[in-house]
């Protein structure tokens, strides 16, 4: 009974000193003998942390209604009316962040920085889509993603990219990918952030130059389908990778191919592989012992590109605020330059030695070294895994989605006479 | 998708009306689009604008205020200003806003208007041959496998580019340590108060050794210096700096080394006297800057009677100032400043022993922060801080009374100190051949090997000389002899190794400037402006009188081939093309 007193008296204790809390302003207010009426504090909301969660059940959601209406719906209407929700939420009402793609830096920053701690929300971003991808291929590209959504939408008079021309342009989402790691691994800059071509659109303000690329990008993405998605996305990189081992897949018919060629043009985004002929014996032989030549030089691919990208620590470091600082304290404790920066005028009246400032820039130069040799090595495992996959031969019987590249807008599944016996059938089960 | 056939579309085409209807709504949309993005380009372009009439205005009113505090006139026009300059810059912000929904609303538009279109026009598949031909996929194939080589030598091509850029060496910059003033530069120049390490040597032995003031010969150039002061000329490649003030202003001048014109003149705030403060009076012999300036190549620093700081680079650009407070001293403050790397040393003694207000003060010359303060057990004191490399460790050497210390100038730490002074110190010590020498005015002067640590009074002191010492000017060594110059006109020679008088010879002239060392010469210059050069040995020699015709109380600068003296009204510039 005491106990319970004492616990009621505490309680009632602390909400009347919180309530003096809240009445008392922060910081007192000068005294003004011109007339000048204070404004009234405001004080921020609890709670908006609340958002990251609602986030987090909306992106559950749109996958799991992506995943629903690509593979059981196979509705191209219905499709896009998620994507359109999607760039409305995740795009212009979140303005663009937290997603997927700019949180792999976290989770990256989280494996080599023991100290940074990755929110769960985040973790849970990251996630989700790969997951989704691994049992029900590429929903998240299809609708759920603003940066692709925004893509689709202007993408009016699709050309024909050669496949060729896609293969080499695809390399560069790898580099992307790695310098993105590279630089979020060593704390440096969060890269894909910084340059998010849509950032600017999605919050009607930002940097110029970002608004300008993102411009270009939506008029290149008028007749070519999703160009950032396809050749720049780091995050499409990982997706393609689990789509390949995706439990289920966009299938173009609903059943059976009967190899009407109808499709064969549906998609803008060239993730429709046509059925392959059979190579002759000498074909097969020459391909043969090209594979070899590539298996031999694929060591040599990683070596040469992990050296390649030792070379660049020097430049690739100036990415960090550290190094930059040093470069600048060195060009002004040189007579390079005549005046301060924010940043060295700051450092200065620390009165941190320099020498310790240069050893720490020299750290972290070491740590883009060490780190180049990796992102060199992955890139020219990249380069050599592709040559590899072009000089192999694929049967092929039906029109089939490329199960990496396959983005299950589900534009291909209303060319398909199947699908439209399909649907009859389920129009008439309904009547 | 453009599949290259010629098929019908869906729908009938172009001359359907809705065809029209969306071709029409697409093209306002994106008319309305261009027009408002016009509009938001010219609105972000007049936002760069930052130089306006206005914002000039409102830069000189603040600058005006600095000097006019309680002007309330001033003060309400800044706020107007200010205010209606903060509106205009919402405003713009408003606009940039309201155009950003608009551009959105006709993209949108004229969007959704490009979608109907290309649905409505949509054409039906048309399906071209059979299956892919082999010999058509093993092209695309190479094609395929020649587009990655072609992206991975890019990539190399880029890194070669990248990695051949040039790149900063951090281990060896910080092995170097900071560059800002090398010694070689530092030697160069003149950068303080009797040039390198305050020794008075100068590292040039081509100076002139014969001009006339009244003839002109041997005067390259005379300019008028605005405001008086005592100070020193400082010299730093082909510019010359010294500083000047008076009750209304307190400046710092740049001078054109090879022509004499003022080059820039740097206004430093005085801090406004407090309302029950009394007025600054400073000494007639001291004045509002005694105090020499000091240069590291980079930024020009000086300090006043005031004790206001102000630190310009050499284009005449304010960089910061500061107050260390109006100092407590009897004469009025007059110690030189002296720099090490970026720091700017400020031997700040004032007040009493006891009074524990004297401290070194080491100021970022970038920054004008702070680096570090050392409080010094001494009286107010008049003597200038010099920067010595003693063996591998650099020095910054003080006297006061009752102490000669030095400090490791990097922190701040004292390295060791030596209790053998008393009264108003002036003379600045000098470091030559492993010994510090410190003067006691009127009374001695005092050898110390400055390898010690901690007090060193009774361990280090390698000799004293009792027979009296100069009062204002600073000793002179070439390593072998030491020269002691009194304000009456007395000069005496000194053996460094126990300090034995080898001999004296009186000018019966009257000397407020400290003499240097050229070569083998030492040069006297007498209130009158009369420069006596004398031979630096054993026996007294006089080698030549040179007058230039104007009083002189501060010490010459040396440069090639030059010599800077600052008369009570004008700078002048003697060499040997004159």
């Amino acid at each position: 009974m005491r106990r319970s007193t004492c616990a009621i008296t505490g309680i009632a204790v602390l909400l009347i000193l919180c309530g003096l809390v809240r009445g008392v302003e922060r910081f007192p207010p000068p005294d003004f003998e011109s007339g000048h009426e204070m404004p009234s504090p405001t004080t921020p909301h609890p709670g908006q942390d609340i958002y990251e969660y609602i986030d987090v059940a909306m992106l559950l959601a749109a996958l799991t209604l992506s995943s629903y209406l690509v593979l059981r719906k196979r509705s191209r209407r219905a499709i896009f009316a998620l994507m359109v929700f999607s760039l409305l939420y995740f795009g212009f009402w979140r303005e663009g962040c937290v997603c997927p793609i700019g949180a792999t830096q976290n989770i990256v920053l989280s494996i080599f920085d023991a100290e940074y701690v990755v929110p769960i929300t985040i973790a849970a971003f990251f996630l989700l889509p790969l997951v989704f991808t691994l049992f029900f291929a590429r929903g998240f590209c299809a609708a759920v993603c603003p940066l692709g959504a925004i893509q689709d939408l202007v993408l009016c008079r699709p050309v024909v990219v050669p496949r060729w021309v896609e293969s080499g342009l695809r390399v560069f989402a790898y580099v992307y990918l790695g310098a993105a790691v590279l630089f979020a691994a060593t704390g440096s800059a969060f890269v894909i952030c910084r340059y998010d071509p849509f950032i600017s659109i999605f919050r009607l303000t930002g940097d110029l130059n970002i608004l300008v690329l993102g411009g270009c990008l939506l008029l290149i993405g008028v007749f070519i389908g999703r160009p950032y998605c396809r050749f720049l996305c780091p995050y499409g990189v990982i997706l393609r990778q689990f789509s390949r081992l995706s439990r289920r897949r966009v299938a173009i018919t609903p059943d059976e191919c009967i190899r009407c060629k109808l499709c064969e043009d549906a998609c803008p985004f060239g993730a429709i592989q046509k059925p392959a002929a059979p190579w002759s014996d000498q074909d097969y032989g020459i391909a043969k012992k090209r594979l070899g030549f590539f298996l031999l030089v694929l060591p040599v691919l990683v070596l040469s590109g992990g050296w390649a990208g030792s070379s660049l620590k020097a430049v690739a470091a100036r990415a960090h605020e550290t190094v930059r600082l040093a470069e600048r304290i060195y060009l002004e404790e040189t007579g390079e330059v005549t005046d301060t920066t924010d940043a060295s005028a700051a450092f200065r009246a620390t009165g941190k030695e320099i020498e310790a400032l240069y050893a720490d820039a020299s750290n972290i130069r070491a740590q883009f070294g060490l780190g180049g040799w990796f992102f060199g090595g992955f890139v020219g495992l990249v380069v050599g895994l592709k040559l590899i996959g072009l000089s192999v031969w694929r049967q092929r019987q039906d029109y089939e989605a490329d199960r990496a590249g396959c983005l299950a807008c589900g534009r291909c599944f209303e060319y398909c006479p199947r699908e439209h016996v399909r649907l009859e059938k389920a129009k008439e089960v309904r009547t | 998708m453009k599949s290259g056939n010629n098929n019908i579309s869906e729908s009938a085409g172009p001359t359907n009306a809705w065809y029209r209807c969306a071709v029409a709504t697409a093209l306002v949309g994106g008319i309305f689009s261009a027009i408002v993005c016009v509009f938001m380009l010219l609105n972000h372009g007049k936002s760069m604008i930052v130089d306006t009439e206005q914002e000039m205005r409102l830069l000189n009113l603040r600058a005006d205020s600095r000097t006019q505090p309680e002007n309330e006139q001033l003060l309400a026009q800044i706020r107007e200003l200010d205010l209606q300059i903060r509106r205009q810059r919402f405003r713009s912000l408003d606009r940039s806003r309201m155009g950003g929904y608009l551009l959105l609303g006709g993209v949108v538009i004229a969007l959704i208007s490009l979608k109907v279109m290309s649905e409505l026009k949509r054409e039906l598949p048309a399906p071209r041959g059979g299956a892919d031909k082999a010999e058509e996929q093993i092209r695309k194939a190479a094609l395929a496998r020649w587009a990655v080589t072609a992206g991975m030598v890019l990539l190399g091509l880029g890194s070669v580019f990248l990695a051949l850029r040039p790149k900063i060496d951090f281990p060896a910059a910080g092995a170097a340590g900071t560059s800002l003033m090398s010694a070689e530069d530092a030697n160069k120049a003149w950068p303080s108060f009797r040039g390198p390490g305050g020794s008075g040597i100068s590292t040039h032995v081509n100076v002139p050794a014969d001009w006339d003031g009244g003839t002109g010969k041997g005067i390259l150039w005379k300019s008028k210096v605005p405001l008086p002061g005592h100070n020193s000329p400082v010299v730093w490649g082909d510019r010359v700096f010294l500083s000047g003030g008076d009750p209304n202003g307190l400046q710092v001048y740049c001078f054109d080394a090879a022509s004499g014109a003022l080059l820039w003149t740097g206004d430093v705030t005085r801090v406004a006297m407090k309302e029950d403060e009394e007025p600054f009076e400073p000494m007639e012999d001291t004045g509002f800057c005694a105090s020499t300036v000091a240069t590291d190549g980079r930024h020009v620093c000086a300090i006043f009677a005031t004790g206001d700081v102000g630190c310009f680079d050499f284009n005449g650009r304010k960089i910061w100032e500061k107050s260390l407070g109006m100092p407590d001293s009897s004469y009025g403050y007059a110690s030189s400043l002296a720099m090490y790397r970026n720091l700017l040393l400020i031997q700040y003694d004032q007040g009493g022993i006891e009074d524990g207000l004297s401290a070194l003060i080491a100021l970022d010359g970038f920054s004008g922060q702070v680096a570090w303060q050392t409080k010094r057990p001494v009286g107010n004191s008049w003597s200038s801080p010099i920067v010595a490399a003693i063996g591998e460790q650099v020095q910054v050497i003080t006297c006061a009374d009752p102490w000669v210390i030095a400090y490791e100038p990097a922190k701040g730490t004292e390295l060791w100190r030596a209790e053998c002074l008393a009264g108003d110190i002036a003379p600045s010590p000098i470091y030559s051949n492993g010994l510090v020498f410190a003067i006691e005015p009127y009374s001695k002067m005092v050898a110390i090997r400055a390898d010690g640590r901690g007090d060193v009074t009774k361990t280090n002191v390698a000799w004293t000389m009792e027979d009296g010492g100069p009062d204002i000017c600073s000793p002179l060594s070439n390593g072998e002899l030491v020269f002691l110059l009194a304000t009456e006109g007395l000069l005496s020679c000194h053996k460094v190794s126990d300090g034995t008088k080898l001999w004296e010879h009186d000018f019966l002239e009257y000397f407020q400037a400290s003499p240097s060392l050229v070569g083998d010469k030492v040069y006297l210059l007498n209130e009158k402006g009369v420069m006596f050069i004398v031979q630096a040995g054993p026996q007294y020699k006089e080698l030549a009188k040179c007058a230039l015709g104007e009083e002189c109380r501060a010490s010459p600068a040396f440069a090639d081939g030059r010599i800077f003296i600052r008369g009570v009204q004008n700078l002048y510039c003697i060499g040997n093309g004159g």
